[in-house]
């Protein structure tokens, strides 16, 4: 065979091309990747017990208390054995299933996933603004790799999958999941899945207002879009009933943020009428507590609670409404009853 | 839709397939219409860029063959090589020297936003060797639709190889179809290109880039590793897209030039230059540019003027708006003719040696010494191409020179991280390979082994793509010139 770029010579022996010859060609290549896909998800397993997907699957089917979805401003929930730490002082168990830099349409698919093959009593439901804005923080954590790369495969989730692409989901991110191919391309594949942000649980912010903006600017890219916030919406509508219909109380709240920088949050008081608009239609209890914990010290970032503000938010909001002698609030008090009360 | 993009992995079957059940009177048809589709991907602009440049391509050849006399011949030819050249040009520097002209005259500044499209210069340089081509003799004006699949085809067209119509315009017609040798050959070359590219090339892309973006603080020791691996990192993306396009083409039936040939083994910077490394550029440049700066009766003077010309035109080149304006592009030009010319000057000297001492010369020692030499003179001008500016290649020089005596110390006890350690065996890996190759080329090796070991070479391509592989839509380095 000549070389590249030159013709090939006239007496260059025919390759075998027969069916057979590359049917077998075939068949190892893909018993090759099979192999290499259990390979990665044995090695996943081992490693990505924070993905909200392990944890549905590890998680006891006869029923939990709650359980909670979120982006990464419910994560400290549960950072550093701290949800051990509201199971012992409320009672209650709690699994944790947030994901950073998730939406509406990513919490739902986690609902769908886990009243599939398990039961709660409730879901607590933690939202932000940013992640009624935009696709990214939806549509597009299907496709995301890092993401896809620490899901555990199952039929149950994989029926799923294929059922959201009707949601706009792209259909590489199915084939994806479905074929393996970002775990076993993971070029992480031997770090823990921990969200680094962890490490930093015992520390305290000192205030910054460039990182403000620079964390503003990551988590709205564009101006608010209304028909995203509408879309969302009608999402989180969607997962309560499904909550409900699975025989689950949903309760939504808002994370507490310094007041610095729920300052800078763009058209949060449209987000708030929009919110607190749909949910009472549903007629779903809704707590605010953006202005819970307004003092900086609470925080290990520019918006996620360290751990003295998981403490506080736990003794004064948190551990009430998750045993249920929370008064129901009022804005005031840095809390919104926006339907019955438990 | 990149090469590496899974739009891609779509496209190709997709085109093949057509390609394979239509009757010849229609492929020329639909391998344009994939071209098209392919180009457009990169949006409309860059499919009129495209338009424009076949049409005055196209035109242009006509116009020569049907001129009546030589002198109107020669006119069009001069129109034709004036417009693309300054259509190249203008989309290059046109607003730099807008701004520059405002800037003089403290006038507002005036911005036209024009940016080359990807892999513009690639097709103006087909184009302006076409029509000189056609004003020379050596091929006829084409069909239109011959004409665009030649400067449109779209294994080619986003960075080369720069193929001259007189090889690629007879074979396309009716007869196109690939035999088996040329698939098989074909899927190799593209299994190899995109283990250069995906594998080897962007897992030091990261590596390089966040020590260039730092380079005064960046420790002298990992200035030096971005250094050698930014030369593997460019190498590997550049030759991975030239096999790509070589063996994509091939499963057409369509044979492209060889565009690199193991650069880095080069025993001289000539060698390197001119056989090696980029050689469609290189022969263009030779052919369309050195040859006629140096007339029919070259002397030597006026040879190395010529050289340094070339290099500085390639240099411009590399520049403009499509990778900033980077006046550093211009060092590295300048500095690659003067080893030229230096070369130049002392051939005369080095083959009286070699003469003198055969057997010293020929030896396998001085051999891999003079390779060294030649790769570092070639990675010092790398440094050029790489940093943002003249001033930051300097720093990255002159932070390395200063560090050496105590580098040499540090290498058997730096602590490298693992994402080095990576890139360092993926280069030896290439060069092993490589070094293999340059005795009897690796694809003809592997034709005499068994089935099983050319399988297992093929399976092993496959698991380093899957598992070291990095995936996305990464654009070629040389596109965007």
């Amino acid at each position: 065979m000549s070389r590249a770029g030159t013709p090939i010579e006239p007496d260059t022996p025919a390759p075998d091309f027969r069916p057979g010859r590359i049917a077998a060609f075939v068949a190892v290549a893909v018993l090759l990747w099979v192999g290499l896909f259990a390979g990665s998800e044995g090695l996943m397993r081992h490693l990505a017990d924070e993905n909200p997907v392990y944890r549905i699957r590890a998680a006891p089917t006869d029923g939990s208390d709650w359980i909670v979805l979120g982006a990464s401003h419910a994560m400290p929930l549960d950072f550093q054995g701290f949800g051990d730490e509201i199971a012992r002082r409320t009672g209650q168990s709690v699994l944790n299933l947030a994901v950073p830099g998730t939406g509406p349409l990513y919490h739902r698919f986690l609902a769908e996933r886990f009243f599939a093959s398990h039961r709660a009593e409730n879901v607590l439901v933690v939202v932000d603004s940013f992640a009624f804005y935009d696709r990214q923080w939806n549509e597009d954590r299907f496709s995301d790799r890092d993401l896809l790369a620490r899901t555990p495969l199952d039929a149950p989730t994989l029926r799923l999958y294929a059922r959201y692409l009707r949601h706009g989901v792209d259909p590489r991110g199915f084939l994806d999941y479905a074929t393996g191919f970002s775990k076993i391309n993971n070029h992480d594949r031997f770090e823990p899945d921990r969200w680094e942000a962890e490490e930093n649980f015992d520390r305290t912010i000192r205030p910054s207002a460039h990182a403000d903006q620079e964390r503003i600017a990551y988590l709205y890219p564009e101006p608010p879009d209304v028909a995203a916030l509408a879309r969302y919406l009608d999402h989180l509508v969607a997962l309560i009933r499904d909550a409900r219909a699975a025989g689950a109380e949903v309760v939504v709240i808002k994370p507490p943020i310094p007041e610095r920088f729920a300052a800078l949050l763009p058209g949060e008081d449209d987000f708030d009428a929009a919110l607190t608009a749909r949910l009472g239609a549903e007629d779903v209890r809704f707590h605010d507590f953006t202005e819970a914990l307004p003092d900086p010290g609470f925080y290990f970032d520019a918006d996620h609670l360290n751990r003295q503000g998981a403490e506080t938010f736990l003794e004064e909001h948190l551990g009430p409404l998750l045993i249920g002698t929370d008064a129901g609030g009022n804005r005031d008090a840095g809390e919104t009853s926006t339907g019955r009360e438990r | 839709m990149g090469f590496t993009s899974f739009a891609f992995f779509l496209f190709v079957p997709a085109v093949l397939f057509g390609f394979a059940v239509l009757p010849g009177r229609w492929r020329v048809a639909w391998l344009l219409s994939a071209s098209v589709a392919f180009y457009a991907s990169y949006g409309v602009e860059s499919f009129l860029h495209l338009v424009f440049v076949v049409l005055l391509a196209h035109g242009i050849a006509r116009r020569i063959e049907g001129a009546g006399s030589e002198a109107t011949g020669r006119r069009f030819l001069r129109l034709g090589v004036v417009l693309l050249i300054g259509a190249l040009g203008f989309s290059k520097f046109g607003d730099f020297a807008l701004a520059e002209v405002a800037r003089l005259t403290g006038t507002p500044p005036v911005q036209t936003g024009l940016t080359p499209p990807p892999g513009f210069s690639f097709y103006i340089f087909m184009a302006t060797a076409y029509v000189v081509d056609v004003w020379r003799g050596q091929v006829g004006a084409t069909t239109l639709a011959q004409t665009a699949l030649h400067l449109g085809w779209f294994p080619k067209i986003l960075a080369g190889p720069i193929e001259r119509a007189g090889t690629i315009l007879p074979q396309i017609g009716k007869a196109m179809r690939a035999s088996p040798a040329q698939t098989a050959l074909g899927l190799q070359l593209i299994l190899w290109g995109l283990v250069k590219k995906v594998v080897i090339a962007d897992n030091l892309a990261p590596l390089v880039d966040r020590t260039f973006e730092i380079p005064a603080y960046a420790p002298p020791m990992e200035l030096l590793i971005s250094l050698y691996f930014f030369a593997f990192q460019l190498y590997c993306d550049f030759s991975g897209y030239s096999d790509m396009a070589i063996g994509l083409s091939l499963l057409f039936g369509i044979v492209l030039r060889e565009n690199f040939r193991r650069p880095y083994l080069a025993l001289t910077a000539t060698e390197f230059w001119s056989r090696r490394w980029h050689i469609s550029l290189a022969s263009w440049f030779r052919d369309y540019l050195f040859y006629p700066l140096c007339g029919n009766q070259p002397v030597a003077v006026r040879q190395h003027l010529a050289l340094l010309t070339v290099f500085a035109a390639s240099g411009l080149w590399h520049a403009g708006q499509g990778y900033g304006v980077g006046w550093a592009f211009l060092v590295w030009g300048i500095l690659n003719g003067i080893y030229l010319s230096v070369e130049k000057m002392l051939r005369p000297a080095g083959r009286r040696l070699a003469r003198r001492f055969p057997k010293v010369i020929g030896s396998p020692v001085v051999s891999v010494l003079r390779v060294l030499l030649t790769f570092h003179l070639v990675l010092i001008t790398w440094a050029f191409f790489r940093a943002d500016t003249i001033g930051n290649a300097v720093l990255v020089l002159r932070r390395i020179a200063e560090a050496l005596p105590e580098l040499a110390s540090l290498v058997f006890r730096y602590p490298y991280t693992t994402e080095q350690a990576l890139g360092a065996g993926l280069i030896v890996a290439l060069l092993t390979i490589e070094a293999l190759a340059e005795r009897r080329a690796f694809i003809e090796r592997m034709g005499a082994w068994s089935t099983a070991a050319r399988w297992a070479v093929w399976y092993c391509g496959f698991a380093a793509l899957l598992l070291l592989g990095r995936w996305g839509d990464a654009t070629f380095i040389y596109q965007g010139f």
